[in-house]
């Protein structure tokens, strides 16, 4: 579903934030993208997502190019970043209503989807305040709620569970199981490793913008825990 | 313009509109303010429709009213050009939410057109302000039918949209050559400042071409001047014919050559919308930083360096707040090259004013520049989401504002002082009152600091999706602005008309001790409020 293919950014001309990073993420799979502050994580995400330029490589989603099918790949995509900017001054179901407008879903399917969702989140109550009103999470639950509602085949998250209380945590790892079975394929970065070990099927290791690690949980930790895995791969 | 196109301009108007706020924040406070700030909004143009409608008025008396549409066309498009170039920056390039846009299905072309429908849409008000009340003036005397007053408005809705797509043009070429150096900001905005003083000199430019530096003294030539910016100008003598003559074709070709234009500009644009934008959001981490003695500073002077860097980080902000100061060099150095009664000369196309009567105004000439723009009158409302910041630290608030008023001090008197000292040089003014005028200067500018501060405090807004909202179309800047320049304005009159009358030494200490006194009430006015926020 999503191939990185050698792609490496610099920015200014100067060192290099991500280095000939390679990886595939497959129809189904929760891929974990960890990594110190200032590794590449971000900018690999926001590069995926075409919101980024990049210098060299390819990404590829469902076989469209990133740099050239820009709107193919953003149809199937959904990307939740780490510190959502949302129109503050709209209400959460005007900012839902328009992302849906924008994936142009029916008026059935909406209602149903933003529902569910915020039934989950339980932040159907609040709905009709304004964004900036919300707390950091609220924003986070509104954020991904628009993510979900147009069905994406590849969701890309940055740091999706910082802000959130520990109840929306479950239910988004619970959303991301469920989609995973679906055939969704899942690319999120974390710092925190409990989480990718128990969620992720399979995970990188970026450090100074190069993969240093990558592979499937079993094949990365050999019987290890991913932090102790994480620490000798970035220590070697 | 398909549906997303729609959806996003919707979405983005409606992101942003008091009636939104209006109708779903349940903070009675916030709505009082909204209701205050449409009221204000509407007497702004009311007071312009006002002036636009008495201008035609003395056009009509003078026999000149054929010139009505043409000088309509060359206001709103003059109006739109400016209020554009200090604009496009922020609202095109770098915003906020650009991740959350660009990650959706829109082309690059569609949000960079939608973002400039959007800054047209908001401006709009304004230059229909001017153009209705300048044609009821007309209507008044040439007799129009109910057609002309359907075309007249019809066709108005299109005259901002070419100069606002040149000056976005331009603004893209400047973001296009500055993403392409490492110190991205820094070129955009000495680029910025550039074309800026470049638009401002047209006025001079535009004589010259016409080679009759007193066009606009006798009424035949202003408007045979018209007549020749309507020549070089199309699209003005394109609206000028339709209203005028109900030439269809020179309507069409108005409408048609914008909407061709608009296409074209944000199909270039898009092509390298993503490459600028990521040169412009994105910086390299040096990671070269070694610890070296760092130096501690007063709080007062930690919160004026803390302003200083702020405004530094934006091109938007450094190009409205330091524009004055620029001018006013450019000013002083011009008057040292050329002379004090040439430069006086050419201000007032060689109207027969003796220069040495303008002497006294020279402190008010130079306020008038870099007391344009207060960055006291935006910066409460630039803390925006970092407001939590100062508010969270052990920090009187009174100590908050000080530390902003002392940034704004810090801006605005040494170019005034150099102003002041090049005009003086220039004009022969005795030492005695060059020392004069400097400290009348530093207490119109503690005055506008002052001023600034209690507009900025009063009409203070945190959350802003632009930071163009704040700076250019801010309540408090507004509020700043327009009191502060019509009433420079009247003591630029009066201190002349009192000059020739009064011994200028005199004049200088009595205009002092007006500026000082409201300088300080000014600034107990900003203590008392910033202590209620």
């Amino acid at each position: 579903m999503l191939e990185i293919k050698n792609y490496s950014k610099s920015y200014d001309g100067g060192k290099k934030a991500a280095d000939n990073v390679t990886l595939t993420v497959e129809s189904g799979d929760i891929y974990g993208f960890i990594g110190h502050n200032g590794a590449g994580k971000s900018t690999t995400i926001r590069a995926v997502v075409g919101v980024l330029d990049f210098d060299e490589g390819e990404i590829l989603i469902d076989g469209h190019s990133v740099k050239d099918e820009p709107m193919e790949c953003k149809k199937i995509t959904a990307y939740i970043p780490d510190n959502p900017d949302l129109y503050e001054n709209l209400t959460g179901i005007q900012y839902l209503n328009f992302v849906a407008d924008v994936f142009d879903i029916s008026a059935k399917d909406r209602e149903e989807k933003i529902k569910k969702y915020a039934d989950l989140f339980e932040i159907t109550d609040a709905l009709g305040d304004q964004i900036s009103s919300y707390s950091h999470g609220m924003k986070q639950k509104v954020a991904i709620i628009s993510a979900l509602i147009h069905d994406p085949k590849l969701l890309v998250l940055d740091e999706p569970f910082v802000g959130l209380d520990p109840k929306a945590t479950f239910t988004l790892k619970e959303i991301m199981h469920e989609m995973c079975d679906r055939g969704t394929a899942i690319f999120f970065s974390t710092h925190v490793l409990d989480v990718a070990e128990k969620l992720c099927n399979k995970v990188a290791i970026i450090k100074k913008g190069k993969i240093i690690a990558a592979g499937t949980m079993e094949e990365l930790t050999e019987g290890h825990s991913l932090e102790e895995a994480f620490l000798e791969a970035d220590n070697g | 313009m398909d549906k997303k196109n729609l959806i996003l301009l919707k979405t983005l108007l409606l992101s942003t509109s008091r009636v939104n706020i209006l109708k779903h924040s349940k903070d009675k406070k916030k709505k009082n303010k909204i209701i205050a700030a449409y009221v204000g909004l509407f007497f702004l143009y009311a007071m312009i429709m006002a002036y636009s409608i008495l201008m035609c008025v003395g056009y009509g008396m003078m026999g000149i009213i054929d010139s009505v549409p043409a000088m309509c066309a060359l206001v709103i498009s003059s109006l739109a050009f400016v209020f554009t170039v200090f604009k496009t920056n922020g609202y095109l390039f770098n915003f906020k939410e650009y991740d959350m846009l660009m990650s959706l299905p829109f082309e690059s072309s569609t949000i960079a057109g939608c973002k400039f429908l959007y800054m047209y849409i908001k401006t709009l008000p304004w230059y229909m302000s001017v153009s209705v009340a300048m044609l009821i003036g007309y209507a008044i005397f040439a007799g129009v039918g109910p057609v002309i007053w359907l075309y007249w408005i019809l066709l108005s809705l299109f005259i901002p949209l070419i100069p606002m797509l040149a000056a976005s043009f331009v603004g893209f070429i400047i973001a296009r050559i500055s993403s392409g150096f490492k110190k991205t900001n820094f070129i955009k905005t000495i680029l910025a400042f550039v074309f800026i003083i470049f638009s401002f000199s047209l006025r001079y430019i535009i004589e010259n071409f016409f080679e009759n530096g007193r066009a606009e003294q006798t009424l035949e030539n202003m408007s045979e001047a018209t007549e020749k910016a309507s020549g070089i100008y199309l699209p003005m003598g394109w609206f000028s014919d339709a209203v005028t003559k109900g030439n269809i074709i020179s309507g069409l070709l108005l409408i048609v050559v914008s909407a061709a234009l608009f296409l074209l500009l944000f199909r270039i644009v898009g092509r390298s919308y993503r490459n600028i934008n990521s040169a412009l959001k994105t910086h390299a981490a040096g990671g070269k930083f070694k610890m070296t003695t760092q130096k501690k500073r007063s709080l007062v002077t930690a919160i004026a360096y803390k302003e200083f860097r702020r405004m530094l980080g934006s091109t938007t902000y450094i190009t409205n707040a330091a524009m004055g100061e620029v001018l006013a060099v450019i000013l002083g150095v011009a008057t040292l090259i050329f002379g004090f009664d040439v430069i006086v000369s050419k201000v007032t196309s060689g109207a027969p004013i003796d220069a040495a009567i303008l002497q006294p105004a020279i402190p008010f000439i130079a306020y008038f520049l870099v007391g344009m723009m207060s960055t006291t009158s935006c910066s409460p409302s630039l803390e925006g989401k970092n407001y939590w910041i100062v508010q969270s630290m052990p920090i009187e608030k009174k100590t908050l504002y000080q530390g902003k008023m002392l940034f704004n001090m810090c801006l605005t008197v040494p170019f005034m002082v150099f102003t002041v000292l090049c005009l003086c040089i220039s004009a022969r003014v005795p030492v005695i009152n060059t020392l004069l005028y400097i400290i009348l200067g530093t207490a119109l500018c503690a005055f506008s600091t002052a001023w600034g501060c209690v507009c900025g405090i009063k009409h203070m807004r945190l959350d802003w999706e632009n930071e163009v909202e704040v700076i250019k179309q801010g309540p408090g800047v507004a509020w700043y602005m327009l009191p502060n320049m019509f009433v420079v304005m009247i003591l630029v009159v009066l201190i002349v008309f009192l000059g020739v009358r009064i011994d200028h030494k005199i004049l200088a200490l009595i205009f002092t001790a007006i500026a000082g006194v409201l300088a300080l009430i000014s600034y107990k006015r900003a203590l008392a409020l910033a202590e209620k926020r």
